[in-house]
């Protein structure tokens, strides 16, 4: 009896300490993005010029000016563009990234080797060296001005690192459950999707929450292959608007870092709850 | 081992009834089904591009007019003859350094942390990744420079004067961007936090370990694995350091080119000065250095990482 | 690695992509449904400068019910890399806006039309014929000017004035600037001007002022290090002596007015093209005004009317003439001018211009007055400037950054940088 309140009590604190301390952390870490949202608020000559954190007074016209400025495309018709392009960039990489990710974390197959090493290999090829080539054969294809740019590579599973992720992680379950699915008489496609898929759940969520927000950031590869402003993406819209050359508006170029990024934070908490789901009830316990 | 299935644990009982192993064959036509998508996408979308970009590193090409064969040309101006390409790689490697290190103990610590609590979990977890959802937004590059300027936060705090605009401090500002992205690394080794069996830890508690104990003969060797991809990703990542660098540099690479990374070199080459041949040719290299970088953790993982499955190994 | 293992596989690859570049990638600008034909155009610049290109090209359509224009735009340094990567495909708009700087790359790469065939329909006797030849390259016409623009001393007027320093004036010489720029830091306790010593273009000014060029006609280096050394000797010593921003400022210019000393505060004064010098309205409170730039010691004007941005025809294009008709349209239609304004530069069409420009408002009004000041008085502007000055211009940025940071000597910077420039400008 004693003994269980004598080491209760440091637990309890050490509890706190460690409240304190995440809190204190996020004081610090969230500081620029409440600087964001201050400045968003703030008129033009208070942008850079004032040290205060907050507006001197609110200036909500920076949030009209953002809504208007996205010209004759409704915001509605980027937004649903941009869900468009990540929504198919999650399900091609959450499918093709799990069924290579498969082959390589449990099939024996001539060469796996090296091609894993060529899989990885890929993770480190700087982006901009194979730009252009890439842009030569979409062109060819005649699939510029298209989203297939955008979304094919994903179902080709050309994102390594989410294979590797999903590598990974197959490692690490226990491989006995998959033999006795083979005894039972699973073949090796039948213990994927029923065995080794609902097991990986975390990092194929994983997967889809990061796929969603780079490619919702992905302002180069949209820029690149996007011709047409009804096809335009939010980001891509926005970036329009904030030019430099130009006379450039900091309190409406903030304003508008606010609204591309509302998309996302709401993508990201409203999926991060299942993400708890799939992890605590996919676990290891299946 | 390549030429063995991994033996199933026997069942005596069932082996009567146990239907035949499938041809080898059969499972290896598997592979290459799972494998198709991803065999084309390497093809097509990777190794074609790269076999080109190989080929432009060899010519003169300004995006205009056709390639221009001149053999090792790019390479020796490279080596020999460019200054400010042997500054960003110094650059660089400081960097990687700096930022890869800074980010993974903070990830850890946080994970760590947040995989302790009963409250309060999923706020703090949403609350630490929300930095990193700005990651490519060109606003946060005029945060981040007005934060670190002169008369910014940090000089208003520490009295430091600005950060970005002198040289010996704008590469730490580039990295503190990077390592205040933490979410990627902490996300995962949450994740693989909350793989590890709860019944280890008990089974630990009742071998009478403590909390550090514990730490060190569970956690550690059970989250190998996830530690391993971290470091990997992240190096590889910090190698290829693009976005902290142009965004605190408004693309310049400055100032006096203390921030003028590889590939932002490597773009300024590419894309402003129309050199793609030697852009080319500098991504070959990075990627050379890359690949000797990876196989040096891999050959160096087999003496730490510890994989469930392979335990026999 | 994958190289060693692949190589036929490389080979051909290689052919194959060489044959696409070569081949150009089959002729955009097909036509659509309904037997119209559809010109793509494209351009950099703002949402105002959009709102306003739209309507004047649903202008354009009601006139020509034939033709249908797809409009496509982006922020300047997207623009550029956006339109390298489709020109370099093959793939380039059928009418496109070009900067100064693009002109040579783009007309040796023979990515543009040469406008001339067509000038049944594309008319120019209403442009300056110096600024026309602007657009020329090897005596080919490939690109017409479609707004002018010139460098200006932009100042914040009431700080000026209270310090009792002399306004600017037209005529003034670097000296007098210098003078100026040094009493101002005296008096007012902060520097004087930007550092002019990163800018490319104010060195050109200065080069000009003493009957020299940045380039010579057949596209070399039309000046010495000593010229440089010079130049950077002189801003490092009013650097020194605080009269011109600290390098700790003048490292954080990124082209938007928002970053220049003045638009900080920090400084009094900056040298600025005349378009952008209106994002400093909305900064500096008390006011500003536009002067001209200072000239060389025997009054030669150095600075000149710049083309703002130029339109050009891809080469590919499947309906030259009809692009040729939406670029003489933008260029000189009196009912076009009206609704793009003062968006594109002050326009390069004489008549429209004269027409226009008393009923301009506001600050577009200021800059047509500016300019109005100048004509007449400056010299012609200079060709179309090589190719690899693109990457010269930053290189210049990066060696002063190292003499304003106390790491080089100007001399030094200076050889340094002509070394990179003929290596430039020779590939």
């Amino acid at each position: 009896m004693t003994s269980t309140t004598l080491s209760r009590r440091p637990l309890r604190w050490g509890r706190v300490a460690v409240h304190a301390g995440c809190l204190a952390a996020l004081l610090v870490m969230l500081y620029p993005l409440v600087w964001l949202l201050a400045t968003s608020l703030k008129p033009a000559d208070e942008v850079i010029a004032s040290l205060d954190l907050l507006p001197g007074r609110l200036e909500w016209s920076n949030y009209s000016t953002a809504l208007d400025g996205v010209n004759d495309v409704s915001v509605w018709r980027l937004l649903s563009n941009s869900l468009l392009i990540a929504g198919g960039a999650v399900l091609g990489n959450v499918v093709s990234c799990s069924l290579a990710a498969y082959a390589f974390a449990r099939l024996r197959f001539r060469f796996r080797g090296p091609l894993f090493a060529f899989m990885i290999a890929t993770i480190m090829l700087p982006h901009h060296a194979v730009l252009i080539p890439q842009y030569i054969i979409f062109n060819q294809l005649g699939l510029v001005n298209t989203y297939w740019p955008l979304i094919l590579p994903k179902f080709l599973a050309t994102e390594a690192f989410f294979v590797f992720l999903i590598v990974q992680f197959m490692r690490g379950l226990p491989r006995e459950l998959e033999e006795a699915a083979r005894i039972d008489g699973c073949g090796p496609f039948r213990s994927f999707f029923k065995v080794v898929l609902p097991l990986t759940r975390p990092a194929l969520v994983t997967t889809a929450i990061f796929t969603f927000i780079w490619t919702w950031n992905d302002f180069f590869t949209q820029l690149i292959y996007l011709f047409d402003p009804e096809k335009f993406t939010l980001t891509l819209a926005l970036r329009s608007f904030v030019d430099a050359s130009s006379t450039s508006s900091f309190g409406p170029m903030f304003a508008m870092s606010v609204i591309a990024l509302l998309p996302i934070v709401l993508f990201f908490l409203a999926f991060q709850r299942f993400l708890v789901e799939g992890m605590a009830s996919s676990g290891l316990k299946g | 081992m390549t030429t063995t299935d991994v033996p199933a644990p026997a069942r005596p009982h069932r082996s009567a009834t146990t239907p035949k192993r499938r041809p080898k064959r059969e499972r290896e036509g598997a592979a290459w089904v799972f494998l198709s998508p991803w065999v084309l996408g390497a093809t097509v979308l990777t190794l074609l591009p790269m076999a080109v970009s190989l080929y432009l590193s060899f010519t003169d090409y300004n995006l205009f007019d056709p390639p221009h064969w001149v053999g090792l040309r790019n390479y020796t101006q490279m080596f020999t003859e460019d200054p400010r390409y042997w500054r960003s790689v110094v650059t660089t490697l400081t960097y990687v350094v700096i930022a890869v290190p800074l980010q993974l103990a903070l990830a850890l610590v946080v994970a760590l942390a947040l995989k302790s609590m009963k409250h309060g979990k999923g706020f703090y977890r949403s609350a630490f990744y929300a930095p990193s959802l700005l990651g490519a937004s060109m606003s946060i590059a005029l945060v981040w420079r007005a934060i670190f300027n002169d008369g910014g936060t940090v000089d208003n705090l520490l009295g430091t004067g600005g950060w970005v605009n002198k040289p010996g401090w704008a590469l730490l500002a580039v990295a503190l961007l990077t390592v205040w992205q933490f979410g990627a690394p902490m996300v995962i080794f949450l994740a693989g936090l909350q793989q590890i069996p709860a019944e280890l830890y008990e089974a630990a508690a009742v071998d009478g370990a403590g909390t550090w104990r514990q730490f060190v003969s569970v956690t550690v060797p059970m989250l190998s694995p996830v530690l391993f991809f971290n470091l990997v990703l992240q190096s590889i990542q910090a190698f290829q350091v693009f976005t902290p660098a142009f965004a605190v540099s408004a693309g310049k690479g400055g100032p006096a080119d203390s921030t003028l990374v590889y590939t932002l070199y490597l773009y300024d080459r590419g894309f402003v000065a129309s050199h793609m041949g030697y852009a080319s040719a500098m991504a070959w290299v990075l990627l050379l250095v890359i690949g000797v970088v990876t196989a040096v953790l891999f050959r160096t993982s087999r003496s730490w990482v510890f994989y469930a499955s392979e335990g026999d190994r | 690695m994958p190289g060693h293992r692949t190589k036929g596989f490389c080979a051909s690859a290689a052919a194959l992509a060489l044959c696409a570049l070569l081949a150009g990638c089959g002729g955009p600008g097909e036509s659509a449904g309904g037997g119209k034909a559809v010109l793509r155009y494209t351009w950099w610049g703002n949402p105002d400068r959009a709102e306003r290109t739209e309507q004047a090209v649903a202008l354009f359509e009601k006139r020509h019910p034939d033709i249908r224009v797809q409009t496509s735009f982006a922020g300047y340094d997207a623009y550029k890399q956006k339109l390298a990567t489709q020109a370099a495909g093959g793939d380039a708009p059928d009418v496109m806006q070009l900067d100064y700087r693009q002109i040579d790359q783009y007309a040796s790469g023979d990515v543009l039309l040469d406008l001339a065939r067509q000038k049944d329909v594309l008319h120019t006797s209403q442009i300056d014929t110096g600024l026309l030849a602007t657009g020329r390259v090897d005596g080919t016409q490939y690109a017409v000017p479609q707004g002018r623009g010139t460098e200006t001393v932009v100042y914040d007027v009431t700080t000026w004035k209270a310090s009792g320093v002399p306004l600017p004036r037209a005529g003034w010489t670097w000296d007098d600037w210098a003078d100026a720029v040094r009493t101002l830091a005296k008096t007012t306790g902060k520097p004087g001007a930007t550092d002019p010593g990163q800018s490319e273009d104010a060195f050109e000014v200065w080069l000009r002022g003493q009957g020299k060029a940045l380039y010579t006609k057949d596209g070399r280096l039309g000046f010495t290090a000593d010229d440089l050394t010079r130049w950077w000797t002189f801003t490092d010593e009013l650097r020194r002596q605080g009269a011109v921003s600290p390098a700790e400022q003048t490292t954080q210019l990124d082209g938007s007015v928002e970053n220049t000393p003045l638009g900080r505060g920090k400084a009094v004064s900056d040298t600025n093209w005349d378009a952008p010098a209106s994002g400093f309205l909305a900064l500096v409170p008390d006011g500003i005004a536009l002067a001209p730039m200072p000239s060389g010691e025997d009054g030669t004007p150095g600075q000149y009317f710049k083309p703002s941005m130029f339109l050009g025809v891809s080469a590919n294009t499947g309906h030259p003439k009809e692009a040729a008709q939406l670029v003489d349209f933008l260029v000189n239609d009196r009912e076009a001018a009206k609704i793009l304004g003062a968006t594109r530069g002050i326009p390069v069409n004489e008549t429209i211009r004269q027409e226009l420009g008393p009923q301009l408002k506001d600050f577009d009004r200021t800059i047509s007055d500016y300019q109005a000041s100048l004509e007449g008085t400056l010299k012609d502007p200079p060709q179309a400037p090589p190719s690899g000055d693109n990457a010269l211009q930053t290189t210049f940025q990066r060696d002063y950054d190292q003499v304003s940071y106390e790491r080089m000597s100007p001399r030094e910077a200076a050889e340094n940088y002509l070394t990179e420039a003929k290596a430039e400008l020779r590939s």
